[in-house]
């Protein structure tokens, strides 16, 4: 009964106590997409994301109800660092939704004017810096796009009118307030925030209409220089279920050299804001909880060091045994290998093993991608070769009359005829296109792209729909798939050979792909190189899924695998084969070019487009051929 | 010389055609659509005051429409110079329009007039033009990467002097929008600002960027009293995206720029 009626009090207080206006709330991955297009557009840094930002405390003055209610403590702010663009999860500060949504596109226009700058200055300084660079950058925004000027006089006097005005507060807030109004109103006419006098008095109220500098990685000095980053990894806090980022700090790493006994008190942990790792000297099991833990916490604090946990360790000697492992066709195929720094070929020097899966049960196209499929190969019949008229053929089932008129004018003119045809014949133009999709089982496909998806369901749903669109162009394709474990041991998963049907087996094994090893790409397109030059065509396409850099555990990383990587291309396509990457790392755009050309590649940037991207890019590749 | 068309030049390309034409180098253009190539030879056409004979290619483009046919006429048969045999004939610049769409055969009669040959066989008639001082052949095409299967042959194109094309700088392009549909200079100057804006989005959330085509379109529209967010939604806006989500964006690039 009490825990009842304390519910509803909660709920009712809370409710009461909100001074924002949840019904009228824009969510910000609604329109995500079109933010970070308007950021493109206005000047933002392409490489950059768009991403929620988390609350902050912001420990400004509430309501009396708030305060009762325990409500409006924190507020997600606009930020901006190297790597992300950070828009508070929804915004709801004005009663109006399309002024809720103006706001954004403010944001996302100041934040595109005030680049890199704008943070590199707010890192290292104060408030009253923030006031004057945010109202730089928002002199500067107004100035390049004057027609945001409208928009953003509404959204002052809208925002005016729901902060607490300064007459009713303390001096030394009032005057912080006014003078928040004043460079609002007339963006450049402030200097300085005034300071507050008062040990008690309350922070400023949150400015939604200007960018916060990005959370502070400031704090003690860090150990080392470098951090240690995990192959491609992702950093552990990116990668939590609601995809906010947090406030973090760098503290260095404790170092205990008796772990097993307590340098504090143990009573005196209070609260979860304390270092995630306290001094259990490197647990193995990740806490299952952490989640749910760095979201009630107000700072994260991360210790970084180069000790690896053991699950790091672990798949370096998850090598199943024999009898497990997936099907080996025959006794591998000797490969040679590039060495940049020697500049010689190492002939015979990595070893490829081709395979099959052992446990692919045939199973027909999944459910939920039939509707898709069926799209897919609606629109892809168009590529298919059809019957067309043929002009001026040796023979054919109907005369052509222009060049008959041709040949009987010719004639006339004492012209002797002498070969051309002057029949039409219906009959398919021949496309004459082979096609391999060469996709990239490494173990860092695993990582998930959203909370549903892993890149290896991606990729799995990807090869479904495309051999769908490309079994109805009638072009030959296969499937194969790689990972490697140093160079005695290239992976190479044959899905669907070019004398194979596209059927229940392929499907199979498409479903029983599992990402595993790493990814020594060399090998695999020479491979694959190998495979397209027994093909009869004309053209032939050797396209790459990828998700990162080419890596293995021995020497194969860093510029030599990129080298080995490029050089295996130039190969191909002295073989007259067209490689072309398809990529979803974000940071493929610094070494793709280098290997494929400035038209060689494409990122795609939202994983999870991929399926519908391929056969797009593919239609795009071929077209019109 | 009233009838010359509005060029504004980007560079040395006015100068470069010249020389090219005294000494009788054929010249490959390239680049996006709607930056000017077009435009470009006819202003030199005009300039050098020689006739101009435009072809734009596509894929069933054959030699002979190129070179000519013979015609039946009243019981007997005349022959019926195609456009590049009419500009060898009587001199002046044949420009062949995005010519990698052309078939595959029409490279047997460039060949011999790109190179220091400058000459014409004609086959069917028996006839061997030789080419004139003033006949100039031009050709123009436009490099993507969209289609892999179509480029042009290395022993093509290093029988022509190259010139690129690229969108114009942001000075160069008001003047062009000015001179080429008398819009006022705010109007040039944002429409600039969103072309500029627009085309930080290729290849990034747009296969293709608005060229200074679309601007005097949308120019166009302004001056002639169009509201001009309308007018760039239209020729801007959809012309470039089928994306609801760009869209959006895009427009909002529009009223960030005209405002309301």
């Amino acid at each position: 009964m009490e825990e009842w009626i304390g519910g509803i009090w909660d709920r009712w207080i809370t409710q009461t106590a909100r001074r924002d206006h949840p019904a009228a709330a824009v969510h910000l991955k609604d329109i995500e997409k079109t933010l970070g297009v308007i950021f493109r557009a206005l000047g933002g840094d392409a490489g950059l994301r768009v991403a929620a930002a988390a609350d902050r405390h912001h420990g400004a003055r509430r309501t009396m109800l708030q305060r009762i209610a325990g409500t409006q403590e924190r507020a997600a702010h606009a930020a901006l660092d190297m790597e992300t663009l950070r828009l508070p999860p929804s915004i709801a500060v004005f009663p109006a939704p399309t002024f809720n949504r103006d706001l954004y596109v403010w944001l996302a226009a100041l934040a595109a004017g005030a680049g890199p700058t704008f943070l590199q200055a707010a890192h290292a300084t104060h408030a009253s810096d923030w006031i004057v660079r945010n109202q730089q950058a928002t002199q500067l925004a107004l100035q390049r796009y004057p027609g945001l000027l409208p928009r953003y006089r509404r959204l002052v006097d809208a925002l005016l009118a729901e902060r607490f005005a300064p007459e009713a507060m303390p001096a030394d807030e009032a005057a912080q307030e006014s003078a928040i109004r004043q460079a609002l109103a007339e963006p450049g006419s402030v200097s300085t925030l005034p300071p507050l006098t008062r040990a008690k008095a309350k922070a400023l109220q949150p400015v939604p209409l200007w960018l916060y500098p990005a959370p502070p990685v400031a704090g003690t000095t860090r150990k080392n220089n470098q951090p240690n980053e995990a192959e491609g990894n992702e950093q552990p806090q990116e990668q939590q279920a609601l995809n906010k980022r947090y406030e973090a700090e760098r503290t260095e790493m404790p170092e205990n050299e008796a772990p097993l006994i307590l340098m504090f008190r143990a009573e005196s942990i209070f609260s979860w804001a304390e270092y995630l790792k306290v001094n259990r000297a490197l647990d193995d099991d990740p806490n299952p909880d952490a989640g749910r833990a760095a979201e009630n916490m107000d700072k994260l604090t991360l210790a970084e060091n180069d000790q690896r946990v053991a699950s790091k360790v672990r798949f370096d000697l998850d090598l199943p045994a024999a009898a497990e492992d997936d099907i080996t066709l025959g006794p591998g195929i000797p490969l040679p290998e590039w060495d940049w720094k020697r500049r010689t070929m190492k002939a015979d020097f990595c070893r490829l093993q081709p395979m099959v899966a052992r446990e692919a049960e045939p199973q027909p196209l999944p459910e939920r991608l039939r509707r898709h499929a069926r799209k897919l190969k609606n629109q892809f019949a168009a590529l298919a070769p059809v019957r067309r008229w043929q002009k001026a053929q040796p023979d054919g089932s109907e005369l052509d009359i222009d060049a008959c008129v041709r040949i009987a004018a010719d004639r006339m003119a004492g012209w002797h005829f002498s070969g051309a045809g002057a029949y039409l014949n219906h009959r398919p133009t021949e496309r004459d296109l082979a096609c391999l999709v060469l996709a990239d089982l490494s173990l860092s496909t695993d990582a998930h792209v959203n909370n549903e998806q892993r890149v290896i369901d991606v990729i799995r749903d990807s090869l479904m729909l495309f051999g769908e669109a490309l079994n109805s162009t009638g072009d030959q394709f296969a499937f194969y798939g790689f990972s490697s474990l140093k160079r005695s041991f290239v992976r190479f998963h044959e899905i669907k050979a070019f004398d194979r049907p596209l059927d229940s087996v392929a499907r199979g094994r498409i479903a029983a792909l599992k990402p595993g090893y790493y990814t020594r790409i060399g090998a695999a397109v020479r491979r694959a190189t190998q495979l397209l030059d027994k093909v009869p065509a004309n053209r032939r396409l050797l396209l790459i899924l990828s998700d990162g850099k080419p890596h293995d555990i021995d020497l194969y990383e860093g510029r030599y695998g990129i080298e080995d990587t490029r050089m295996a291309l130039i190969e191909a396509r002295e073989a007259g084969i067209k490689p072309f990457c398809v990529t979803i790392d974000k940071e493929g755009a610094g070494y793709l070019p280098h290997l494929f050309g400035p038209a060689g590649y494409t990122i795609v940037r939202k994983p999870e487009e991929l399926p519908d991207r391929l056969p797009l890019l593919y239609a795009q590749l071929t077209g019109n051929a | 010389m009233s009838d010359l068309p509005f060029y504004e030049a980007s560079g040395n390309e006015i100068d470069l055609f010249e020389h090219a034409h005294r000494n009788h180098l054929p010249v490959l253009i390239k680049g996006p659509t709607g930056v000017g190539k077009t435009r470009f030879v006819a202003y030199m056409a005009a300039k050098l005051n020689l006739p101009l004979y435009t072809v734009a290619c596509h894929d069933d483009l054959t030699a002979a429409d190129l070179v000519g046919r013979h015609l039946i006429g009243d019981g007997a048969t005349y022959w019926s110079d195609g456009p590049l045999t009419r500009a060898v004939r009587e001199g002046g610049i044949c420009y062949l329009d995005e010519v990698v769409e052309a078939r595959k055969d029409t490279t047997v009669v460039i060949h011999p007039l790109a190179d220091h040959r400058r000459v014409l066989p004609i086959d069917r008639t028996g006839e061997v033009l030789h080419a004139p001082d003033n006949f100039m052949l031009v050709v123009s095409y436009n490099p993507g990467y969209q289609n892999f299967l179509k480029g042009m042959k290395p022993s093509t194109r290093q029988r022509f002097l190259a010139l690129r094309f690229d969108f114009p700088a942001s000075d160069r392009e008001e003047t062009i929008l000015r001179g080429e549909t008398g819009c006022d200079e705010m109007t040039a100057k944002r429409l600039v600002n969103i072309g500029h804006s627009l085309r930080a989005l290729k290849d990034v959330d747009l296969e293709e960027v608005a060229s200074t085509r679309l601007l005097v379109y949308a120019a166009i529209l302004i001056r002639d009293g169009m509201d001009p967010i309308e007018a760039c939604r239209a020729a801007l806006v959809e012309a470039l995206t089928d994306d609801l989500e760009v869209a959006a964006a895009l427009n909002e690039v529009v009223l960030a720029t005209f405002g309301k």
